[in-house]
């Protein structure tokens, strides 16, 4: 029967992160807490330990702050019953927890222990099996952390916990029977269930996070509904029309004649308050909209240079409207214009913009 | 015949300043500037060299305002906070740098920072309180005084076909009228301004670094310090400064000492990005489509918010890369990649009259 070494004892050091690995690794034994991690109740019994040896080292192996420690016991075992513990796919684990055993097996007291269980040759000699209760009645434990997380343990309703596993400690009989008299199986399914219906029935941090955010996402959302019935309606009202009617669209501009006299290139300010320029081009008359077609500012005529000039950001148009200069993206726009009874009409209703290719539609213009 | 020369020689030199203050020159120095006082910044934060610097500015601008035009421009009752906003930005910025010069010399030598055992706790009342109250009374006697001397710049009655030229925006908004120069609406007006306000959001969770929280400190954050410094005082305040005192008629840059000149004449004439490629590197037509037209812009600009986020990675933020991860870097690269597109826009401006990289106006979208 070959000799391998086995987990009798787990515990915990000070500096927990609750970081959660152990527990994800092996949630039969660690029990990871708001605060600290625990070792749960059956796993304080030797018996329940030891064919998660593996799991354990595992767990150990994973820590980040390495506060996990056990220590081990040299048993005979079958091949059938060491085939089980070690499973074949994972050798490594085996060995580590092999090789961690004897330094997680410190001569010093927990609070000086070492603190990751590195393999460590010279420690290979020390005695496998340590008698050191981590769990110690508190006037035994010189570190204040670990007197601290003991209390924490005792305030949760772990002392019957501690309390039984210290008796079977001191029993010095690692070995004793279950009294639930269950195969190890089904101790593990067991506490695993234990374990899903604390978190089945209590409420997690993780949970109470989850739902006070749904909590806050959903007062938010009253909230806003709320504020929307309310403001809503107002807000509606406030973008539809209040004047009944608007000015006249149509701006009568006056004979033609005016117009077919002025030169090509010439440009008539006498509508700007009605937001037109008269532009006359070879064969041509036009209306151009005086809104600049960057942000809406109003650009000057500068009859001299023969070019609009914006004095907001500085675009610049030749006379027909075309731009040339600044951050402009787009020529002015024109405005429908036609004839009725002998006058020009500018229709502001309706513009042509040369970008669409809309400057040489019908009405756009008037030929001269 | 002496006074003839020193007048000749007042003239050349502010002939001289009005050529510096053009923007392509300006924006250089501003750069140039603010490299050199970074790289001695325990030099210059001396209170005795910086004392001279504020002195020396203060009498550039005294004797500047012998000059009329320079006086009509400072003395505008809208310009006199950029001139207050300048000496408080130079004074602050100042004292930031000489504790961080203090700070580093100290970290170097081995002793305690500044701040370290710092008891700067105060009681709300009476201390606080009292403080407050101070400096209420005092902010509210300033802007009394302010008021009294100073006339609020009533001007002409509104006119909705005329607009007044040039049309300036309240100052704390020159910088972003100065932006909508050089972008389209929704870039200049919406979309960079909102991710001034998002990126300094998102600050703090894209910088993990802990160094520099709590104290001052320049060497410890070198490059961030630098950055901020870029974006703040050349993007911002130099931007500032360019809308309030060199802009004139027309929004037409105009040099500190020129008379505001409405038909001073400015070869402006624009040239996209388009142009650039296929009529003056490829000597044909513009393809009648947009999309293969705006082809060359949409590349260049694609290439610059993936492409060139990509080659620093590997390159010179290689290190910063794997620091931050994936996400962050993604987010701090777009970010810094809108910055630098706002100087190189307008750098493209001055020199060769770029009008957008991509021209859209059919769409209408223009970057």
């Amino acid at each position: 029967m070959p000799t391998k070494e086995l987990v009798t004892k787990v515990w915990i050091d000070p500096g927990c992160i609750v970081c959660d690995a152990c527990e994800n690794t092996c949630p039969e034994v660690f029990d990871v807490q708001e605060d600290t991690c625990l070792i749960r109740p059956p796993a304080m019994e030797a018996a329940f330990t030891r064919p998660l040896t593996q799991k354990i080292a595992e767990a150990a192996e994973e820590c980040p702050v390495d506060v996990i420690k056990f220590e081990v016991q040299a048993v005979e075992l079958s091949d059938a019953e060491a085939a089980k513990i070690f499973s074949a796919d994972s050798g490594a684990p085996a060995a580590a927890a092999e090789a961690a055993a004897p330094a997680a097996a410190p001569a010093a007291p927990p609070a000086h222990a070492a603190p990751a269980h590195k393999p460590a040759a010279a420690a290979a000699a020390a005695p496998a099996v340590k008698s050191h209760s981590p769990l110690a009645p508190a006037a035994d434990l010189g570190d204040p952390g670990l007197q601290a997380l003991l209390a924490a343990a005792r305030t949760r309703g772990g002392q019957a916990g501690i309390s039984k596993a210290r008796g079977g400690l001191i029993s010095g009989d690692p070995l004793r029977t279950d009294p639930d008299n269950l195969p190890p199986d089904a101790r593990y399914a067991k506490t695993l269930e234990e374990a899903r219906k604390i978190k089945k029935d209590g409420v997690t941090r993780r949970e109470a996070m989850s739902f006070s955010s749904v909590a806050l996402a959903a007062g938010w959302a009253t909230f806003a509904g709320a504020l929307g019935i309310m403001v809503g309606p107002a807000g509606l009202s406030f973008s539809m029309p209040r004047a009944l009617e608007e000015p006249d669209p149509r701006v009568r501009v006056g004979p033609l004649k005016q117009y077919v006299e002025m030169k090509p290139g010439e440009v008539n300010e006498d509508y700007k308050p009605k937001g037109i320029w008269m532009i006359r081009e070879e064969d041509r008359v036009s209306a151009l909209n005086i809104i600049c077609t960057h942000l809406g500012c109003i650009p000057n005529w500068l009859p001299n240079d023969r070019k609009f000039l914006c004095p907001c950001h500085g675009s610049g148009y030749y006379f027909t409207g075309i731009n040339f200069q600044g951050p402009t993206p787009r020529p002015l726009e024109r405005f429908r214009i036609v004839i009725e009874d002998g006058i020009v009409v500018v229709d502001k209703s309706k513009k042509f913009q040369q970008e669409l290719g809309q400057w040489d539609m019908p009405e756009s213009h008037l030929a001269v | 015949m002496h006074y003839l020369l020193a007048a000749g020689g007042i003239e050349r030199v502010k002939h001289a300043i009005n050529t510096i203050c053009e923007p392509a020159p300006f924006f250089i120095l501003s750069c140039a500037a603010l490299a050199v006082f970074l790289i001695g910044y325990r030099f210059w934060t001396r209170p005795a060299v910086a004392a001279l610097l504020g002195l020396s500015a203060v009498l550039y601008y005294a004797i500047s305002g012998l000059d009329e035009n320079f006086f009509s421009i400072i003395s505008k009752p809208d310009n006199v906070p950029i001139s207050i906003m300048m000496g408080t930005v130079a004074f602050c910025t100042w004292l930031a740098f000489r504790q961080a010069a203090i700070n580093d010399a100290r970290v170097e030598r081995g002793e305690p920072l500044l701040e370290a055992g710092a008891d700067d706790k105060v009681l709300v009342w009476p201390d606080l309180v009292y403080i407050e109250f101070i400096a209420l009374i005092l902010c509210t006697a300033g802007l009394i005084a302010w008021a009294i001397l100073l006339r609020a710049p009533l001007e002409q009655p509104a006119d909705p076909s005329v607009a007044p030229n040039p049309a300036k925006a309240p100052w704390y908004f020159l910088g972003l009228q100065e932006l909508l120069v050089y972008f389209d609406p929704w870039i200049a007006g919406v979309l960079l301004p909102g991710l001034i306000i998002l990126g300094l959001i998102a600050l703090p969770y894209l910088d993990k670094n802990p160094r520099g929280n709590g104290y001052y400190t320049f060497k410890e954050r070198p490059l961030v310090i630098t950055m901020y410094m870029l974006g703040w005082v050349v993007l911002w305040v130099v931007l500032i400064v360019f809308g309030t005192f060199l802009r004139g008629p027309n929004w037409i840059f105009f040099g500190p000492y020129e008379y505001w000149d409405a038909h001073k004449l400015a070869a402006l004439l624009n040239i996209d990005f388009r142009d650039l490629f296929w009529i003056k590197a490829l000597h044909q037509g513009l393809p009648s489509h947009w999309l293969v037209r705006e082809a060359p812009g949409l590349i260049f600009i694609g290439f610059w918010f993936t492409g060139v986020p990509i080659l620093m990675a590997w390159t010179c933020f290689r290190k910063t890369y794997r620091q931050i991860g994936f996400i962050r870097y993604a987010v701090m690269s777009q970010l810094l990649m809108w910055m630098f597109l706002v100087p190189l826009k307008m750098a493209l401006r001055w020199t060769i009259n770029l009008h957008y990289f991509i021209a859209i106006p059919e769409l209408p979208f223009n970057v």
